[in-house]
């Protein structure tokens, strides 16, 4: 039970801090900071694709409802968590994942949050600012976007781990 | 049917996955080219209310600037008022007369939410059709051109800015006449493009360009930008134009909305003329 309010809890927190923070922070050369996705990341492993599917539609379309974005995020974010199980799945340790520890960068270790969420990001990223643009021959003004936005989230993602999330997972 | 069935439950998360996706790949698309509705937008009732509290917190961080845009606004109008005249000829008698009459109308605003980092970028306004505001209508500022309404709630309404690709406001170089379209290439906040304009013309560098009020959007003459650079584009005889914007759309909060009452008048006649030719 209290599971599911401190994911309830942390389903607002990310729309606040990326509608009211994240969006209105511009760094210039086309940074974009989007942090949602560590939401979709930090749900348990073992939950099913359909939930996932289900919450990341949810989240995506209360970002984009309030940042004039019409199924941007929503669209970036389904592609992600489509993608989750299997990047999951590509980079499981030996024995399978451990049930009770949580697929953060403390508990799952920080090689294999690098490379789950890193590679996850990637694609969120690519998809996103893809379908924003919607032109190829401004493919590498898109990848110029891809390559800089991503050190900036994936930073922001961690520092925002170490800060929320340590305290409610040692109880 | 035994078959469709297996088909169904060995591709249900990929049928799932692309149901949700399409609809979000629908909405984006449809909203982008033609908004309908205002319910998944900062126009609706829910995201502009909580926007307008935002607003409140933060509208203090560029007051000074505001403000100092204000007067001087103030000041140019206080120009034009009939105290800062000198009476030249004496002995006439004013009369009432109808040779001017009043084609547009303004309705005051104030920005409560902007992206000015997107690829296309929107601005939400705190008045809404309630107030007037209806599609298409024209925005700009103190020191310059805006947008173009979108979309309009009761009391909000969503802006298409000039940081959007396409957002084709009708301008022109003030000195020489010579017009063409405003377009956005999504890369600087400060600087837009202006297409159409043929290479055979001489251009001045740090030229003003203004709105040509041709499609009954904009008064004319509203600034839009100086002229920065020219380029010539590779088998076009085009020049590739660069504006440097002379609103800073970054700290942008009061803005006016554009209501031109004679609209339905040179719309009905337009329609008149193109029925004429059987267009």
């Amino acid at each position: 039970m209290s599971m599911l309010i401190k994911h309830i809890v942390r389903f607002l927190f990310f729309i606040l801090i990326q509608v009211f923070v994240l969006n209105q922070v511009e760094l210039g050369f086309g940074v974009q900071l989007m942090v949602y996705p560590l939401f979709i990341f930090l749900l348990p492993v073992e939950l099913s694709i359909f939930p996932l599917l289900a919450l990341s539609f949810l989240l995506g379309i209360s970002i984009d409802s309030m940042s004039n974005t019409y199924g941007l995020h929503t669209s970036a974010l389904l592609t992600f968590a489509y993608a989750r199980p299997f990047i999951f799945k590509l980079f499981a340790p030996r024995d399978g994942y451990d049930t009770l520890l949580r697929p953060n960068i403390f508990e799952m270790g920080r090689k294999w949050f690098f490379k789950t969420f890193g590679l996850l990001l990637v694609i969120h990223h690519f998809w996103f600012f893809l379908l924003e643009m919607f032109k190829l021959n401004e493919l590498l003004f898109v990848l110029q976007k891809v390559a800089i936005s991503i050190p900036a989230s994936f930073l922001v993602c961690i520092l925002l781990q170490y800060l929320f999330v340590t305290k409610s997972s040692d109880k | 049917m035994r078959n469709f069935l297996t088909f169904i439950r060995r591709f249900r998360v990929l049928l799932f996955f692309a149901l949700l996706q399409g609809f979000a790949l629908s909405i984006y698309f449809t909203f982008v080219h033609f908004p309908r509705a205002q319910y998944l937008t900062t126009a609706s009732i829910v995201s502009g209310s909580i926007l307008e509290v935002r607003n409140d917190l933060t509208k203090h961080f560029n007051l000074s600037e505001n403000n100092t845009n204000l007067q001087k606004e103030n000041i140019a109008l206080m120009d034009r008022l009939p105290f800062s005249f000198v009476q030249v000829n004496n002995g006439l008698v004013k009369i009432e007369d109808t040779t001017y009459q009043q084609q547009y109308e303004y309705i005051p605003a104030t920005l409560i939410n902007s992206t000015h980092d997107k690829r296309n970028n929107y601005f939400t306004l705190n008045i809404g059709s309630k107030q007037g505001v209806v599609r298409g209508m024209g925005v700009f500022s103190g020191k310059g051109v805006v947008g173009v309404i979108h979309n309009s709630s009761d009391h909000y309404s969503v802006v298409k800015s000039c940081l959007t690709e396409s957002i084709n406001v009708d301008v022109m170089i003030e000195k020489t006449g010579q017009f063409g379209l405003l377009k956005w290439n999504g890369k600087d906040a400060r600087r837009g493009t202006m297409w159409g304009v043929s290479n055979d013309v001489e251009l001045k560098k740090w030229a003003a360009v203004v709105t040509r009020g041709g499609g009954g959007i904009f008064p004319r003459g509203i600034p839009v930008g100086k002229i920065e650079k020219a380029t010539e584009i590779e088998g076009k005889p085009l020049w590739d134009i660069t504006l440097k914007f002379s609103e800073n759309y970054t700290s942008l909060q009061r803005v006016y909305v554009v209501k031109n009452i004679l609209l339905e008048e040179q719309k009905k006649l337009e329609s008149l003329t193109l029925n004429e030719h059987g267009l």
